[in-house]
């Protein structure tokens, strides 16, 4: 091997450590543009928000903008179309829209539904063609193309739907912040007495192997039109390779593995949730699978920091609770004609407290904590009851309340929280005062990448690696990623009801939860602003069950995306 | 589908809650981010290389010891001084782990909450320290003390101010010695003496089992005991370097007659000396500001009446430091409570604030009746018992000499530790002579000279 540090000695360390300086601020502001450009492309690469099929009343002639892939019908005013009749019921039926075409299920209505005179099964969906007739109460029904003087008169504007630049470009500045990454890696060799490691520049070939797969699998064999998502979740999956490359390449090559295995979770989840029909299928046996997982591990588990939550399988080890996240939203979500058919959420209730109870029985409250509030949100978005919610959230406080009461010991981990500074050298906040003191010893721009100190503390690269990244690649690259991972929110927010299926919309509010609050719990937890749970950072945290169920989450937010199926169509 | 999406909001609870968190963090960050990162176990502070960039540390007249010109730490031009101050300064590499520059890493390093601990070209400008030293009296000191290994503590006693602290060997620390590890005349360089190293006291100790007795004997003053020059203990024989007959305690501590006082201690017993002497601060951990001082030892609990009896006399395994002998010096000349001493005068513009010591009283050693009869016993000695050269009178110089057996074949250990009753010249001393043989001849001329150096400055 050449010697390379002879060669940076010659140049000087000087210029050495401004270069590396520079790159560190480099990389985080590239890294919130590829952001900032992958969250605006989505609104400007989606489809008018104008109606492409109306209902049209065949007696009066009003018209209905039909503005969903899922329209639910009645006469209540949270109908998606609001027929004011009285002999409908509330929610009366669901319109909506398949590959094959458009459908119509009538919703346990009173009155039931009749196309072109057939009275409906309920709940049992029926094909309908522009023209036919479809009688709910009093109304008659019928569906046709939108004409260009329906939209004249409404209040959609066209502005919307400009082609969508090429994904190209932010894919390729999203490759060259991973170089920058790398090249800040290859100053950071495990060995003190080396400057210079080429070892990274192997870990990035085959990194950036993966990414173009990866992109010319989606752009050119599957034909689809965008790769922002898939974008942010490689940049930072890169960011956080080279983040555990800079303390461990064991620990990188580990987690470029389940970096690659999370991609092909990732593709067989959005094949999986391209048939609905099939989701609905597997739901159940899904779900009895991920509450198995977690009483298996509850029964053969080992325990690692005190949270018996792993399963070895010879040489790997697996954390299900992770995988059974992913399983957990299928249970959840569900299409529009099923939310308005089973009203109650009793066996998502029961699954929940099966999966939330073998969580808090291995002792992991994170997960259990991530577990209950992706309920929430599930349960929320289904029946809009706050009155649930709030009964769910009392009960979880009483049995906290009487899990602390047997079994005090469990109440000791919260002793530290707000108080650290005063347990600098004991468990209650050992770990905490050290992520602030090295986290806040990095400043904005960081002690240089394997030139930090908290990687030798317990958990450093998984539960406190957001002082990690802090201190040794600095606050604004940290910041950043806080930024994306929020911004996933507002990108899931704003394609709600775009969505192909409620399915989709729920699921991937979930998946945006549940990225979201683990964050919450991984960052604040060590920083002292919350108690802390040993939970970890989606992308960046050292952990392969958590990167393949983040990817899974990622796929969960690509599937809400109408596009991501639009393409199939078109190449038939 | 529409209620779908306006359900989608419950999100925002959580991004609420999550950006809300964030500002929070941000704004501890910003405002308390200094202390975070001056903490002691604050590996890019406290580990690696050299200090490069950082705060300077001068002495109370100003005199810069050590600090940063451009990226390179250089200490003091004169010789003289950065040997003398190099215990208490510290050295380059920090092996002297008392040292200020060491100690108070963090301060002289400094942190900005922009660029934290680091800069774009790794220079930090970190707080200055003013030390309570005089660097000019520290080298008189190291002069005095010449090729002896030893220490030399003095303190004012009605401030704290630590005006002298120096240990030898010592070492200059922009030449350091090639042959420091392997020369036994540097054995020891890197041990700051007057608060690392604890000594066998010998007769100095004779002033604690003396408060000893005045506190727990109402005879104390008529108390007279027979020294043959020799005495039988638990079947094992104590010797005294005179044959002093019947003697008291003022005669006894006078002429430092060891039977006195080992028939003393074995009649007050265990559990009365084991109490003055905690009362006093033996056993116990001791800082001298953030600086951890070694703690002095005294443990008879394991001791027969005999080992009692020698641990009267400063012997047994009864360990003391200058510091500390010093502090209880300070203690007397006080009324029994001491001042505290203070190494770092003040700070400015670390990260923690600016800093200026306070004057504050300490845990009191002893009741101030007690402190009242010390105080003329050890004026007694040197008026009284010790050659009329050995002080100048004007001093009022209180104090006791020591000379401790050491075993292992080597020479005695030379100590003396007093203070000057004369209001001009408030001070406090302890100074010990390794093999200096009688304290009377090798560490007595120091303090005095110092003390003469003081009161003629």
């Amino acid at each position: 091997m050449p010697d390379f540090s002879a060669f940076f000695e010659s140049l000087g360390y000087q210029t050495l450590y401004v270069f590396l300086y520079a790159l560190r601020i480099l990389a985080p502001v590239l890294a919130l543009i590829i952001v900032i450009k992958c969250f605006r492309s989505v609104k400007l690469g989606r489809r008018p928000a104008a109606p492409v099929m109306m209902l049209e009343e065949v007696t009066t002639h009003a018209r209905f903008p039909v503005l969903y892939w899922e329209n639910s019908i009645g006469r209540s005013r949270s109908c998606d179309i609001t027929l004011p009749d009285a002999t409908m019921s509330r929610d009366h039926a669901v319109l909506m829209r398949r590959e094959e075409g458009w459908f119509i299920i009538d919703t346990n209505s009173k009155a039931g539904t009749f196309v072109n005179g057939t009275k409906l099964k309920p709940t049992v969906r029926a094909r309908i063609h522009p023209g036919d007739t479809i009688a709910m109460g009093s109304s008659a029904l019928s569906l046709r193309q939108t004409s260009d003087s329906d939209l004249k008169k409404s209040r959609f504007s066209l502005s919307e739907g400009k082609r969508a630049a090429s994904p190209f470009g932010t894919f390729l500045l999203m490759i060259f912040v991973q170089v920058l990454m790398a090249i800040q890696c290859c100053f950071a060799p495990e060995d003190p007495e080396q400057v210079f490691t080429p070892l990274p520049l192997v870990l990035l070939g085959a990194l950036l192997v993966i990414d173009i797969a990866f992109y010319l699998f989606s752009m050119k064999g599957l034909g689809r039109v965008s790769f922002e998502v898939e974008t942010v979740a490689l940049l930072f999956s890169g960011i956080g390779l080279f983040l555990l490359a800079g303390d461990s390449m064991d620990v990188a090559v580990t987690q470029l593995a389940a970096m690659f295995l999370g991609i092909i979770i990732f593709c067989i989840l959005i094949w999986f949730m391209g048939d609905l029909e099939r989701v609905t299928k597997w739901r159940l046996p899904l779900a009895m699978c991920a509450v198995g997982l977690l009483a298996v591990t509850l029964l053969i588990g080992t325990s690692i920091n005190g949270s018996k939550n792993w399963i070895f399988i010879g040489p790997i080890s697996i954390q299900p609770s992770e995988l059974a996240k992913i399983v957990f939203i299928f249970a959840g979500a569900a299409t529009l004609d099923k939310l308005q058919t089973t009203r109650n959420l009793t066996e998502f209730i029961v699954l929940t407290a099966l999966c939330g109870g073998c969580l808090v029985l291995m002792k992991d409250l994170g997960s259990a904590a991530v577990f209950f509030v992706t309920f929430l949100i599930i349960a929320f978005m289904r029946s809009g009851s706050i009155r649930t919610i709030a009964l769910a959230c009392s009960a979880v406080v009483i049995g906290l309340f009487m899990f602390l009461k047997v079994k005090p010991y469990a109440a000791a981990r919260f002793l530290g929280w707000r108080h650290v500074w005063e347990h600098i050298n004991d468990n209650y906040g050992y770990q905490q005062s050290r992520t602030l003191t090295y986290a806040a010893s990095g400043g904005f721009f960081g002690t240089g990448l394997g030139n930090g100190y908290l990687h030798n503390v317990a958990a450093g690269n998984s539960d406190l690696v957001f002082g990690m990244m802090t201190e040794e690649l600095g606050l604004l690259l940290a910041l950043v990623t806080a930024t994306a991972i929020v911004l996933w929110v507002f990108y899931v927010r704003s394609d709600v009801t775009r969505s192909r299926s409620t399915f989709y919309s729920i699921s991937a509010c979930a998946a945006a939860g549940i990225l979201l609050f683990q964050s919450l719990l991984n960052i604040f937890g060590p920083l002292d602003v919350i108690p802390l749970t040993g939970v970890t950072l989606p992308f960046i945290s050292a952990g392969g069950s958590s990167m393949l169920s983040v990817w899974g989450m990622v796929a969960f937010i690509k599937a809400s995306d109408e596009r991501t199926y639009a393409v199939r169509k078109r190449k038939r | 589908m529409k209620t779908t999406g306006i359900r989608s909001f419950i999100l925002y609870i959580l991004t609420a809650a999550f950006i809300g968190c964030m500002g929070f963090f941000l704004f501890e960050l910003f405002s308390d981010g200094d202390q975070w990162a001056m903490q002691p176990y604050n590996q890019h502070l406290v580990a690696g290389g050299q200090l490069t960039w950082a705060g300077s540390i001068s002495d109370r007249n100003g005199t810069m010891l050590v600090g940063s010109e451009d990226g390179v730490r250089s200490y003091n031009s004169d010789a003289g001084i950065r040997t003398a101050t190099v215990h208490t300064v510290g050295d380059k590499n920090g092996y002297i782990s008392t040292g200020v520059q060491l100690v108070y890493r963090p301060q002289l390093s400094g942190y900005n909450p922009i660029f934290g601990v680091t800069t774009m070209t790794g220079k930090t400008t970190g707080g200055n320290i003013t030390l309570t030293i005089d660097s000019s009296l520290c080298e008189t000191a190291l002069n005095l003390l010449g090729d002896r290994k030893g220490a030399v503590i003095l303190y004012d006693y009605t401030t704290g101010e630590i005006l002298c602290k120096v240990s030898t060997p010592a070492f200059d620390p922009e030449n350091i010695p090639e042959d420091i590890e392997t020369n036994d005349q540097y054995k020891g360089a890197y041990l700051d003496r007057t608060i690392s190293s604890s000594f066998t006291p010998g007769s100095t100790f004779k002033v604690v089992t003396a408060a000893c007795a005045i506190e727990h004997l109402s005879d104390w003053d008529t108390r007279t005991y027979t020294c043959t020059g020799s005495t039988i203990i638990n079947g094992e024989e104590i010797t005294c370097m005179g044959q002093h007959g019947e003697i008291g305690l003022e005669s006894a501590l006078g002429n430092s007659c060891n039977i006195y006082f080992a028939e003393l201690a074995a009649d007050l017993g265990k559990d009365a000396m084991t109490e003055t002497a905690n009362e006093m601060g033996f056993n116990q951990a001791q800082k001298l500001d953030e600086i951890v001082v070694a703690a002095s030892t005294y443990d008879v609990s394991e001791a027969d009446e005999n080992a009692l009896a020698w641990s009267g006399i400063g012997q047994y395994t009864t360990l003391v430091t200058p510091y500390h002998m010093m502090r209880i010096m300070g203690a007397i000349a006080n009324g029994g409570a001491p001042i505290e001493p203070h190494l770092v005068s003040s700070m400015s513009g670390s990260g923690l604030g600016n800093y200026t010591y306070d004057v504050t009283a300490g845990d009191r050693m002893m009741p101030e009746e007690t402190a009242k009869v010390l105080q003329q016993l050890l004026r007694s000695d040197v008026e009284n018992y010790y050659n009329s050269s050995m002080f100048p009178s004007s001093l009022e110089v209180c104090a006791k000499t020591g000379t401790a057996e050491v075993g292992e074949g080597k020479e005695d250990t030379g100590w003396v530790a007093g203070y000057c009753a004369n209001p001009d010249t408030p001070y406090a001393f302890a100074v010990v002579v390794e093999e200096g043989g009688f304290g009377s001849a090798s560490a007595a001329p120091i303090a005095s000279q110092l003390l003469q150096q003081l009161a003629g400055g």
